[in-house]
């Protein structure tokens, strides 16, 4: 049923794995290299909040009125970063890339060191090598202390970029090493790592400063890179090994990007723009909120020590909380609410944060400022971080790089500097310096507001968009059979081809009324006439009256001829409305309808279907349909649509029970159109009735196709009768399928799909019960589960897009490991938490006794549904 | 009309001999004989039509009936060694458009591994 199934690794794998799985839903080969994930970005947010500390403590140093230019300066240079940094991906393989990078920040951390170092000595001297060639020292503190606080603003811009640039390259190598089903199940565990390395460097800050001072700090980190380094291989190491299990998948890396290329990605392509704004319109919100967040700071701490105090204690704290919250919530708001709601939470509670400061009294404006700041930050290194990777997955491998780049590198920092900008700009015109900090933060909160509740627009946009970006990578594995069949081959033509050409052989009567019947239908083309023989003089031998015997003349001097002519079937009309031929037909046909040849009985039940309805022909027709020839019922059958008359129609359905004339009978009845829906849902119940009979009957509903045939076999299917249920579930989703104006009530439906799902889980869980020491799947039972599963797909259908099902259902079949992946993202995003939660064991691709462990989970789930409809 | 099954690597194949028509005499249906080993979990059925004299229109009903059913569970349906005549009036009544038709077995069973 689902993809290829790695194999697992070893003892010690096994002990990862059940560590890991308390953190997030790992799967056994993912263990490895979901544990170098984990430790790769506990590495980059520890080295991180080392720099953090360092670079906050430098910039707080600085005047105030400078705060924003060290964004601005972001803004405006991270371009030409991000220009170097997409060469470096393009010209050189993904593993030398990250070695350079984290080489270069390496060496640049030594010279940051030194000068910051050299800052506080009292004196320090460097070679010089003047262009006169004269060599010398200067005092290269006089230097230093010229430019200050360039090189704050420099190491400021510095860290920007690096982490800029670390966890661009954490989540590249996670979209490298895993397809989108597995980042979503693991992403919570990858934020885990994230958030402990975020406490562990904090906390080793906060107690090593006191030790060696801010700037010495710096020289921990190289060591800390060097560990990055050797992770980042062993996660390439793993990636080329789940590379090959899972099979070819869309290209990694290797795509040429361009600065400008990643810019144009973003602008054409109209998810992308929408991301971009989403995250711009977040950072701007972000600033501003900091901003305001400063303002109060600053006018509640009068000194250094007590504000970088205070500053430490709230970092701490911030990704305290965020551990603890992330550890309670991401996975689980993930798994049981989507995206969509795991994206509306940050900015949902900003919105009414940010709006609160226009209601709270100044005296609660540092709670307030520390309570807003600290949602902002929380909510953006846990959910929104998350989520915010998650709408990156659905995007083709070659355009992620080059967008994600150019959206995570340049239009984060440039829309930080934009909240930069955009507050500098309040703060001289509104005079910031000459009003208090309780209006300032609350004229900053109007832009604040609005930026928020941007955002909140942009993520019902880009919700909308998301699922059918994903479909893009997903394509139907084949197209319905009927459909197929319906386009290409005309049914009706092609039968009347075939009795045609049986009838030659057996009676020359009924080869000329099929021939008849094929040119009033206009379907004798002249390769059909050359294949049936059709010669002028053989015709003109067999006109109907001479072939019944009946004496007369013969009316037709040559087919061929009479057949050109437009008036020849209004002739033929003629003679069968006239009274004489009434008369002498209707005594004669009685005759042949009670004689022991079939053929002549064949013929009358031919020839009574093209007379006028008299009460003597449809007399006929009646003894006809009990005739116990399928030769004569199958041409009666074709007789009884024509005419329609309601007292045919018991006998009619009568002929549903042979395999023999079931295709007629149904033909014949479709032909009733929703005239005999009644007659057919009375049958459908009526468990005395044979069972073949009862099973042909959905095909008939399908074809009418209204309202009511759908709701007839809704209902018929809610009776549980087993060995119905094909034929219920296939009628219904060709109703589905064909006639799009059909409703199908979700409360009709969804307990339909609840006991087909846990028909299925019973039939994996027997299967298991049944041979405990082999638990693989038997192929007897496994057939069983996949036509259940088919039909539990064709159910959802009805009440879901049903393309993007069945392209889902497909691809899960068929598919590769990645178009599985896809296929389950998909359907997470389309079906409701508690329909997941039972469906989702039976289609993954999960270890025997895994499988096992969630579907008893899913039937226990499933009895407390069934129980509380019960009591509805 | 009498129809012997075989598999061969995972392909079930039916001999069918005779005349797939419209008979009293009939023990099974082809359509439910091929629904059998769908609902048993095999997916790609071939037909051989070499010793096949004649089709009518209950036989092309059969035949269209067990391609959908199996098309539609994702599966393949083939047919071959189909007379010259039958081809022709495969080709004439658009079938050739539906149905997978080979010359002979080898070609057909190679074409599974193509796919």
């Amino acid at each position: 049923m689902t993809g290829p199934v790695l194999t697992g690794g070893g003892m010690s794998d096994g002990r990862l794995n059940k560590l890991l799985n308390r953190l997030a839903d790992v799967r056994g080969p993912e263990t490895r290299v979901a544990f170098y994930l984990f430790i790769l970005f506990f590495l980059t947010t520890f080295s991180f909040y080392i720099i953090k500390p360092v670079k906050e403590n430098f910039l707080i140093g600085v005047t105030p009125a400078w705060w924003p230019y060290a964004d601005l300066a972001t803004a405006l240079l991270i371009g030409f970063v991000v220009a170097l940094n997409v060469r470096l991906l393009n010209r050189l393989p993904r593993r030398a890339y990250v070695t350079a990078t984290l080489l270069f920040f390496i060496s640049s951390l030594f010279l940051f060191w030194y000068i910051f170092d050299t800052s506080q000595q009292l004196l320090a001297y460097t070679p010089l090598m003047h262009a006169s060639a004269i060599v010398g020292v200067i005092p290269i503190k006089v230097i230093i202390n010229n430019i200050w606080p360039l090189p704050v603003f420099v190491f400021c811009f510095w860290s920007d970029v690096f982490i800029a640039t670390t966890i661009t390259q954490f989540w590249i190598a996670v979209n490298d090493a895993l397809d989108p089903y597995q980042a979503k199940r693991m992403v919570g565990l990858f934020v885990t790592g994230g958030l402990l390395g975020g406490i562990g460097g904090a906390l080793l800050t906060s107690r090593l400063v006191r030790v060696i001072g801010p700037e010495n700090l710096l020289l921990v980190c190289p060591a800390i890179l060097l560990l990055l380094l050797v992770t980042v291989r062993l996660v390439y190491g793993q990636q080329k090994k789940l590379g090959e299990a899972a099979g070819p998948g869309p290209s990694r890396a290797g795509s040429r990007i361009g600065y400008l290329e990643g810019f144009e990605v973003v602008r054409g392509n109209r998810y992308l723009l929408f991301l971009a704004g989403l995250l711009a319109s977040a950072m701007v919100a972000g600033s501003l909120i900091n901003f305001q967040f400063k303002i109060v700071v600053k006018s509640a701490f009068a000194y250094d020590v007590a504000r970088t105090s205070f500053l430490g204690s709230f970092y701490f704290a911030i990704l305290l909380f965020s551990a603890v919250i992330h550890l309670a919530t991401t996975g689980r708001m993930l798994k049981n609410f989507g995206i969509r709601l795991a994206l509306l939470v940050a900015p949902v509670f900003l919105l009414l944060g940010s709006v609160s400061v226009f209601l709270i009294p100044a005296g609660l404006l540092m709670v307030w400022a520390t309570m807003v700041r600290g949602t902002d930050k929380i909510f953006d290194t846990t959910i929104s971080q998350s989520v915010r990777e998650l709408l990156y997955i659905p995007v083709p491998a070659d355009v992620k790089y080059k967008a994600k780049i150019f959206i995570d590198m340049f239009v984060s920092k440039f829309a930080t500097g934009l909240g930069a900008g955009l507050f500098l700009l309040l703060y001289h015109v509104s005079l910031f310096a000459y009003k208090p900090a309780s209006a300032q933060v609350r004229e900053v909160g109007v832009l604040a507001v609005g930026f928020i509740a941007l955002w909140i627009v942009l993520i019902g946009v880009v919700y909308a968009e998301y699922p059918s970006v994903l479909k893009k990578d997903l394509a139907r594995k084949w197209r319905d059979a009927d459909k197929v069949v319906e386009e290409s081959v005309d049914m009706d033509m092609t039968r009347r081809v075939f009795d045609a050409l049986q009838s030659r052989e057996r009676s020359p009567t009924l080869y000329v009324m099929n021939i008849f019947d094929l040119i009033r239908k206009g379907r004798l083309s002249p390769e059909l006439k050359d294949l049936l023989g059709f010669k002028q003089d053989e015709v003109r031998a067999r006109s109907m009256d001479c072939l019944f015997d009946v004496g007369g003349e013969v009316f037709f001097q040559g087919f061929e001829e009479a057949i050109a002519d437009k008036g020849f079937e209004s002739e033929v009309r003629k003679v069968f409305a006239s009274d004489d031929y009434k008369s002498v037909m209707g005594k004669r046909l009685e005759e042949i309808a009670g004689s022991d040849s079939e053929i002549e009985r064949m013929e009358a039940a031919k020839l009574v279907g093209m007379m006028e309805p008299t009460p003597k022909a449809l007399h006929i027709l009646g003894i006809l349909l009990q005739d116990t020839s399928p030769e004569v019922v199958s041409y009666v059958l074709g007789s009884a649509a024509v005419h329609r008359r309601e007292e045919h129609i018991p006998l009619v359905l009568r002929h549903l029970n042979s395999p023999l004339t079931c295709q007629e009978a149904q033909a014949a009845l479709v032909a009733y159109g929703s005239a005999v829906e009644d007659i057919l849902r009375a049958a459908l119940q009526d468990d005395s009735r044979p069972l073949n009979l009862r099973r042909a009957i959905p095909e008939v509903l399908a074809k009418i196709g209204t309202q009511k045939s759908a709701d007839i076999l809704l209902a018929e299917l809610a009776r549980r009768r087993e060995e119905l249920e094909p034929a219920l579930v296939d009628a219904l989703y060709r109703i589905r399928s064909n006639r799009p104006d059909v409703r199908f009530k979700e409360k009709g439906v969804r307990p339909e799909v609840l006991f087909l799902i846990k028909r299925g889980c019973e039939i994996f869980l027997d299967d298991v019960r049944g041979r405990p020491d082999s638990p693989g799947f038997s192929p007897e039972r496994k057939a069983l589960l996949d036509l259940k599963i088919k039909r539990i797909f064709d159910l959802l259908s009805l009440i879901h897009p049903a393309e993007d099902i069945v392209k889902a259902y497909q691809n899960i079949l068929q598919g590769t490991r990645r178009s599985v992946d896809y296929s389950l993202e998909l359907l997470d995003n389309i079906l409701d938490r508690d329909l997941k939660a039972v469906l989702f064991p039976l289609i993954e691709d999960l270890p025997p006794m895994d499988r096992a462990q969630r579907l008893k989970k899913a039937l226990r789930s499933l009895a407390q549904e069934s129980a509380r409809s019960r009591l509805k | 009309m009498t129809i012997t099954t075989r598999d061969t690597d995972g392909v079930v194949i039916f001999d069918i001999a005779g005349e797939i028509r419209r008979s009293d005499d009939m023990d099974t249906t082809l359509h439910h004989l091929v629904k059998t080993h769908l609902d048993r979990g095999k997916r790609r059925i071939m037909l051989n039509l070499e010793r096949v004299e004649f089709i009518d229109s209950f036989g092309v009903g059969e035949i269209l009936a067990s391609y959908i059913s199996t098309q539609n569970l994702g599966g393949k349906f083939k047919l071959f060694n189909i007379s010259k005549k039958l081809l022709l009036i495969f080709q004439i009544t658009m079938l050739t458009k539906v149905l997978d038709i080979y010359e002979d077995e080898d070609c057909a069973l190679r074409s599974f591994g193509q796919a």
